[in-house]
């Protein structure tokens, strides 16, 4: 009687000895799938989210700054404005001419940064996403050029007489929107742009003064744009 | 034939250690933390302000995530944990984190990592709230990516 019962006891015995042995070996590997596996949080970059934004301010803007949150829209149509003297008229010194733009200061950030009447503000900036979803990684402003200026009576003066120096109060090096002349009749590349960029130059045009015009009042509108690229 | 079949799985366990035995205890172990919530958190981005004369197509993303660090194997023992960032798609990126004081604040580039806990182990869990940013170049915003993060435990 009792034999029988020990061995039972003894093959339990076994059997939990093997289930233990078994148990301890998936517990290792467990451990192990644990330990060398795979858990790690993750964050997620989504995509398209994120809005592109191009601003481009010619003179007067809406007052406000980037660095202020309140750029807005305006528009205001600034002028520039040279008066020859009759016995200046064609003499080759070139004619300073004036703005009737007030913005002394940066739409960056408010600091003084232009003299006025003599320079006229410009500033822009570039933010777009994702260069490889169709826009660019620069962006331009264009000057959209007539070929010339006109009085009432048709008479015309060339947009090639006109031309601008580029500074600004504090700058050092190249300006974003560099010096130029006009390319009458045609669309130019004023200034360029990289990704997250703000540019701003303060500009003095001048009039060459090379040509004796009939007597009048000559007058010609300049589009600027920003467009990527 | 019970004998052999014993010896036979002792043989397999000493054989699953002997393979385990390096990545468990070569000094480096991935800790559990798939308690941490949310555990695939979306970033919330924004651009860094453009800056006067230089471009710089940085776009920050902004989470907060819940640690929950299954620490249950090193309880009782003394060990330090990091917080790693592998390198992955979409490029380099640069991560840094504030904590509420459980864990440590930091920061860390792609492929690399940074200590975040060194002292004793005496609790089965830390948790901690990670006030994560990261750095993105928003060249690099083509598409949805995941980015993965380790907690590494070094003994």
């Amino acid at each position: 009687m009792s034999s029988p019962r020990r061995v039972p006891q003894e093959r339990r015995g076994r059997t939990d000895l093997r289930l233990q042995l078994a148990s301890a070996c998936a517990a290792a590997l467990l451990a192990f799938a644990v330990s060398g596996g795979a858990a790690a949080f993750t964050v997620t970059i989504p995509a398209g989210v994120l809005t592109g934004t191009l601003y481009l301010q010619i003179g007067v803007g809406n007052g406000g700054t980037f660095q202020g949150g309140n750029l807005a829209t305006n528009a205001t149509q600034n002028t520039e404005t040279a008066t020859v003297p009759a016995s200046a008229l064609g003499n080759g010194t070139a004619q300073a001419m004036t703005t009737n733009s007030s913005v002394t200061t940066s739409a960056y950030n408010g600091r003084t940064f232009c003299t006025v009447p003599g320079q006229l503000y410009i500033g822009a900036y570039y933010q777009v996403p994702v260069v490889a979803l169709g826009w660019s990684s620069t962006a331009s402003v264009r000057a959209t050029v007539p070929a010339a200026l006109s009085d009432a009576s048709g008479d015309t003066i060339s947009f090639s007489r006109i031309s601008w120096t580029s500074s600004g109060i504090g700058d050092s090096g190249a300006e974003v929107f560099p010096a130029g002349t006009f390319a009458a009749g045609t669309t130019q590349a004023v200034g360029t742009l990289s990704q997250n960029q703000w540019g701003e130059s303060c500009w003095a045009f001048s009039y060459a003064n090379t040509t004796v015009p009939r007597a009048g009042t000559y007058s010609g509108i300049v589009l600027y744009t920003l467009s990527d690229p | 034939m019970n004998a052999s079949y014993l010896a036979g799985v002792a043989c397999g366990c000493l054989l699953a250690a002997a393979v385990c035995a390096p990545a468990a205890y070569a000094g480096t172990t991935v800790i559990d933390d798939s308690g941490s919530l949310p555990y695939n958190a979306p970033l919330t981005l924004h651009w860094l302000p453009p800056l006067r004369g230089a471009g710089q197509a940085t776009v920050i993303g902004t989470t907060s995530v819940r640690v929950h660090l299954n620490v249950t194997p090193w309880l009782h023992r003394s060990g330090r944990i990091y917080l790693m960032l592998p390198a992955q798609q979409p490029g380099a990126l640069t991560a840094s984190w504030s904590t509420q004081g459980r864990l440590l604040a930091g920061r860390l580039t792609s492929g690399s990592r940074t200590l975040v806990y060194s002292g004793p182990i005496s609790t089965a869990f830390i948790e901690d709230v990670l006030q994560l940013t990261l750095n993105i170049d928003a060249r690099q915003l083509q598409q949805l990516y995941p980015i993965n993060f380790q907690f590494q435990m070094e003994q």
